[in-house]
């Protein structure tokens, strides 16, 4: 053994038993502590869960991690700016990008007539089988049947649309748009499925077809407006974005799902920040009590460290005693703290139900149940930030208390 | 390094606007093996000089050598090395780490040396046996006697074999009996085990056990005699 | 309570002087930051009401009772014009303004795009909303003219038209007959809110009349009242003028936008549940101090119960000594809070990101904290409760002293 593992075993066992020589105030602070990583990692876990629902949706009402389009289509979201549909070529090589899903989509400004209502919509050309992955539509289907082939003759309509237009599943409506030569098309299509979204609004304004269907209509056969990619997790899409880019020529303008919804992206990038901040101020609030903790403790045992420095302890030892008595306060506390933060987030796992400020939460883009999302990411940054800033803020009563000469603290009353 | 040197040290203090001679030009050198005892009234500066030569004061002028060293100059650490390796302590109260049994305070000193723990282990026990404490190695300080925590302090201060073992009133808060077993435990140990005791004390039955009598007054020797 | 008791409670407080400090230094954290976040939270829901409103719903609408759930154009007012004005003489409020709405497909020379159409009195509509204001180009509608429209930055982007181009519009009217029209392009707002931007439209009321077959009737009376305060005596004045009517109700912006109050009452939930955190850290810190402190104390609390005090008497000083630790704590928590408020106040407040979140919520791309009595007492004065509550504990501990047991404590 050496001579430092032999010293580290002495100032251990001084910092263990000090710590518990005053149980009740080691007591009072382990449950500041505990209560501050609680909240830190609760508040954390359930902003995550809410923002992340807000991304997920958001992103599905884009819908895709990345659009592929005309560089006009952006300002005039016209039938004119429409792009070819890619090619065998093109189309092995999107295989190939490693994406979990791509397809084509069309996406006009349309009016819908009922018998009785108009209304103005975005009319969506799809690729029924694509969808499950790119806009998860199948899964919001109310009542009829989801469209089945690129070919299919049927329409989809939002709960509310139908609502507003007065009509219902298997009516008749009219469709309005236009032709890329400004010729007004028009169609009547059965309404074979009706579906109802997380966010209201989008009900009313999205309507559903099958792409080869649309392109009759428009008149742009072998055109689409779009190219969606979804890749693995929104997070961490610049690999595939840039691979993407690569791929396509310059009359093709890629933008991934932070460039097109700048409240998406802006939501995504402050989510970090606060929880830094959150994380920051419960330290901060806690780092009084700690500082007060040690303090005391060194207050109550002066004439202890000066007979320690009598007998030969260097000050620097002593310095790590303080600190590791710290460290060890900490510790029990962080513990406490993330168990009660992993048990009271486990029962919420099956989601938090807020239908109370569910319009709220819309208006804010998320959904009425909460899913708390503990990260691992968060539980180690609040625990990395509690015992960094904690032992930074510890130094300066251990250096003090290292600093006192072992005369004067020996024969302090 | 065993023979203590002390040329004209001199120390101040200042308490209010007055100023304390605690030190006045002092001479003294004490050889190995020496079984000494400081005395004089309180104020007379044999604190100050036991704290002079143990480094736990620094004295304003002169020189202190312990053998061929040089304490009166160094730096905190390596004073506090100096103390760790060379010297043993005996206060006069408060001489026990509280959350440590009797047995761990003996071991302390030699576990910030670095020595091996069963080695440790034996040596302390050994020691204790030696100071009759046997049977109380696990006991905290809050479960003995004034004379049994002096005891263990004994215990401590020898247990490394130090070169000096200082000694501040260690018979202050004992009662007559305790007094003369702790007396009586610093001659046996002085003999055989050759280690230099100094001790402050102004106890008469004390110096009775002193080989070498030094009397101070106002920060003076007055007097220096074999007995 | 005397004065020797006041000095020996102040006194004893600063025994333990950084003790106290690190306490109060907790309190003072707490305190500026609450006074801070909650002036921010009351400076931001106010602008986001009275953005959102004044944007367009205004604070109180008389609508058809059906219309609130479909808001259809036969759902409708009759004698809209009229009606408005005896509203705006009777409650002695100039900003009532009528309105009709449609929906249309809007055509320009290459596009058709759908979007809903508003009639609105071109003479009281700039009273009670912000659009007429956002004009970015042209000019907004003239009183009575026909034929005009003003149209957001967005659609005339997607409609490829602009000032003095004209727009045809096909919808269908009030008896379900086609409403067509042609009209000039006279100005054109831009809101910076998108959906406003691309999917409205205004004509003049008359003109909507006649091109929807209306007649007289309208869909809306938007009331904007001068301050939310004035809502509730306002909704009550018109719930009595309004009863036995089964052709109109009033309805207020709760029912008219009920997203806004559960957004901000899901913010505050949130907010709350932080600022309890901050609450309880800080009644730990006084639990701790004040326990501390009575333990330290036995042998003196021994002496004095010894001399006659009864524990109740100590009790109270224990708890007097915490109130004037919260007092210091909480006059200089207020006057820390209040001075940072009140700086960002007037500089404005802003974090990265902040402005893509604004434009959801109707907010400026800069904050501005309001500072009121209530946002700045409101935190700190529940933290002084925390405190006080956690002193408790200790203090009652004082109850199960004896003298001598005491005395006898190191």
């Amino acid at each position: 053994m050496s001579v430092f593992q032999s010293q580290a075993r002495v100032v251990l066992t001084l910092s263990w038993r000090n710590l518990w020589r005053n149980s009740r105030r080691t007591g009072i602070m382990l449950g500041a502590i505990a209560v501050g990583v609680w909240a830190m990692i609760f508040m954390t876990a359930l902003m995550r869960g809410m923002v992340d629902d807000m991304l997920n949706q958001g992103i599905r009402n884009l819908p895709g991690h990345i659009q592929v389009q005309h560089p006009a289509f952006l300002d005039d979201p016209s039938v004119v700016n429409s792009i070819a549909e890619p090619d065998s070529e093109f189309r092995a090589s999107l295989d190939r990008l490693g994406a979990v899903r791509w397809s084509t989509r069309i996406k006009v400004p349309a009016v819908i007539a009922s018998e009785r209502e108009t209304r103005g919509i975005n009319l969506i050309g799809i690729e029924p089988a694509a969808e499950d992955d790119i806009s998860g539509l199948p899964a919001l289907m109310d009542t009829g049947r989801f469209l089945e082939s690129d070919q299919d003759q049927g329409l989809i309509v939002g709960a509310r649309l139908a609502e507003r237009l007065e009509t219902r599943l298997g009516k008749r409506v009219v469709i309005m748009s236009q032709d890329p030569a400004n010729n007004i098309r028009e169609r009547g299509f059965r309404i074979v499925g009706i579906y109802r979204a997380k966010l209201p609004e989008l009900e009313e304004f999205n309507v559903y077809a099958a792409r080869d269907t649309l392109q009759q209509l428009l008149h742009i056969e072998g055109r689409v407006s779009q190219i969606i990619v979804v890749g693995d997790d929104y997070r961490d899409i610049e690999p595939l974005y840039q691979r993407l880019r690569q791929l396509l020529p310059a009359t093709l303008e890629a933008r991934a799902w932070y460039q097109i919804d700048s409240y998406l992206a802006a939501m995504f990038k402050m989510m970090d920040g606060f929880v830094l901040v959150w994380i920051i101020i419960i330290f901060l609030a806690l780092s009084f009590g700690l500082v007060n903790t040690l303090v005391m403790a060194i207050f109550e045992r002066v004439r202890e460290i000066g007979l320690i420095l009598a007998l030969g302890m260097r000050p620097g030892l002593i310095v790590y005693q303080i600190l590791l008595e710290s460290l060890l306060l900490l510790l029990i506390g962080l513990a406490i703290g993330n168990g009660i933060a992993y048990a009271s987030i486990k029962p919420l796992q099956g989601g938090l139900d807020i239908s109370a400020v569910a319009e709220g939460m819309a208006m804010m883009g998320a959904s009425s149940v909460l899913y708390p999302k503990l990260l691992a990411a968060d539980m180690i940054l609040a625990n990395v930030v509690v015992i960094v800033l904690g032992i930074v803020t510890s130094i300066l009563p251990a250096w003090r208390a290292a600093r006192l000469d072992p005369l004067r603290a020996l024969n302090a009353t | 390094m065993s023979t203590i040197v002390c040329k004209q040290i001199c120390k101040t203090f200042r308490q209010g606007d007055e100023i304390i001679t605690g030190l006045d030009h002092v001479d003294i050198s004490v050889e190995t093996g020496d079984f000494l005892c400081l005395s004089g009234p309180s104020g007379s500066g044999k604190t100050t000089l036991l704290n002079a030569i143990g480094g736990l004061d620094t004295p304003d002028s002169g020189e202190i050598y312990m053998g061929d060293l040089r304490i009166d100059r160094l730096e905190r650490g390596a004073l506090a090395d100096m103390r760790l390796h060379h010297i043993g302590f005996v206060f006069q109260a408060y001489n026990l780490i509280p959350v440590l049994s009797a047995q761990e305070n003996v071991e302390f000193v030699m576990q910030i040396q670095g020595m091996v723990a069963h080695e440790r282990a034996q040596k302390a026990r050994a020691i204790l046996a030696e100071v009759g404490l046997e049977g109380m190695e696990r006991r905290r300080p809050a479960q003995l006697s004034g004379g049994q925590q002096q005891r263990v302090a004994v215990a401590r201060a020898i247990v490394s074999q130090p070169d000096l073992v200082l000694a501040d009133e260690p018979t202050a808060n004992l009662d007559s009996v305790a007094s003369a077993q702790l007396m009586g435990l610093f001659s046996k140990l002085n003999q055989d085990h050759h280690i230099t005791f100094i001790i402050a004390t102004h106890d008469k039955r004390v110096m009775s056990y002193a080989r070498r009598l030094i009397k101070m007054q106002d920060g003076k020797i007055i007097s220096d005699e074999a007995q | 309570m005397n004065n020797v008791i006041l000095r020996m409670a102040w006194r004893n407080l600063w025994r333990h002087g950084k003790r106290t400090w690190l306490t109060v230094g907790a309190m003072i954290f707490s305190n500026s930051l609450l006074v801070f976040s909650i002036s921010l939270q009351f400076g931001s829901y106010e602008m986001m009401i009275d953005n959102s409103l004044q944007a367009f719903s205004g604070h109180i609408q008389l609508q058809h009772p059906a219309y609130l759930e479909q808001p259809k154009i036969r759902y409708a007012i009759d004698n809209v014009t009229d009606r408005a004005q005896r509203l705006r003489d009777t409650l002695e409020l100039t900003s009532i303004s009528a309105r009709a709405a449609g929906f249309a497909l809007a055509s320009s020379r290459d596009r058709s795009y759908g979007l809903q159409i508003l009639g609105v009195d071109a003479r009281h509509e700039p009273l009670v909303s912000t659009l007429p204001g956002l004009i970015r180009r042209g000019r907004y509608l003239e009183p009575g003219a026909r034929e005009e429209i003003v149209i957001g930055s967005v659609l005339a982007r997607n409609l490829r038209i602009d000032i003095g181009d004209e727009l045809s519009f096909l919808g269908s009217g009030f008896d379900d007959s086609f409403a067509a029209g042609v009209v000039t392009v006279v100005g054109i707002f831009e809101s910076g809110n998108a959906d406003l931007d691309r999917s409205v439209a205004q004509v003049n009321l008359v003109y909507f009349q006649d091109s929807f077959a209306m007649g007289d009737a309208g869909n809306s009376i938007v009331i904007r009242a001068a301050q939310i305060d004035d809502v509730e005596p306002l909704m009550s004045r018109l719930k009595a003028e309004l009863q036995g009517s089964d052709k109109v109700v009033a309805r207020d912006w709760n029912e008219l936008q009920p997203g806004l109050r559960q957004a901000i009452r899901a913010d505050m939930t949130s907010a709350w549940f932080m600022y309890a955190v901050l609450i309880v850290l800080v009644a730990f810190s006084v639990l701790n101090t004040q326990l501390m402190s009575v333990l330290e104390r036995t042998r003196e609390f021994g002496t004095m119960m010894a001399l006659g005090l009864r524990p109740a008497r100590l009790a109270r000083l224990v708890m007097l000594e915490t109130g004037m630790m919260t007092a210091v704590g909480l006059l200089l928590g207020i006057g820390l809070g209040a001075l940072i408020t009140a700086y960002l106040s007037v500089v404005g407040f802003s974090y990265p990101g902040m402005a893509e979140m604004s434009v959801k919520f109707n907010l400026p791309e800069r904050m501005y904290p309001a500072i009121s009595l209530l946002s700045l007492s409101l935190g700190p004065l529940i933290v002084a409760c925390g405190s006080l509550l956690a002193a408790i504990y200790p203090a009652l501990r004082l109850n199960r002293l004896l003298p001598i047991e005491a005395m006898r404590a190191v």
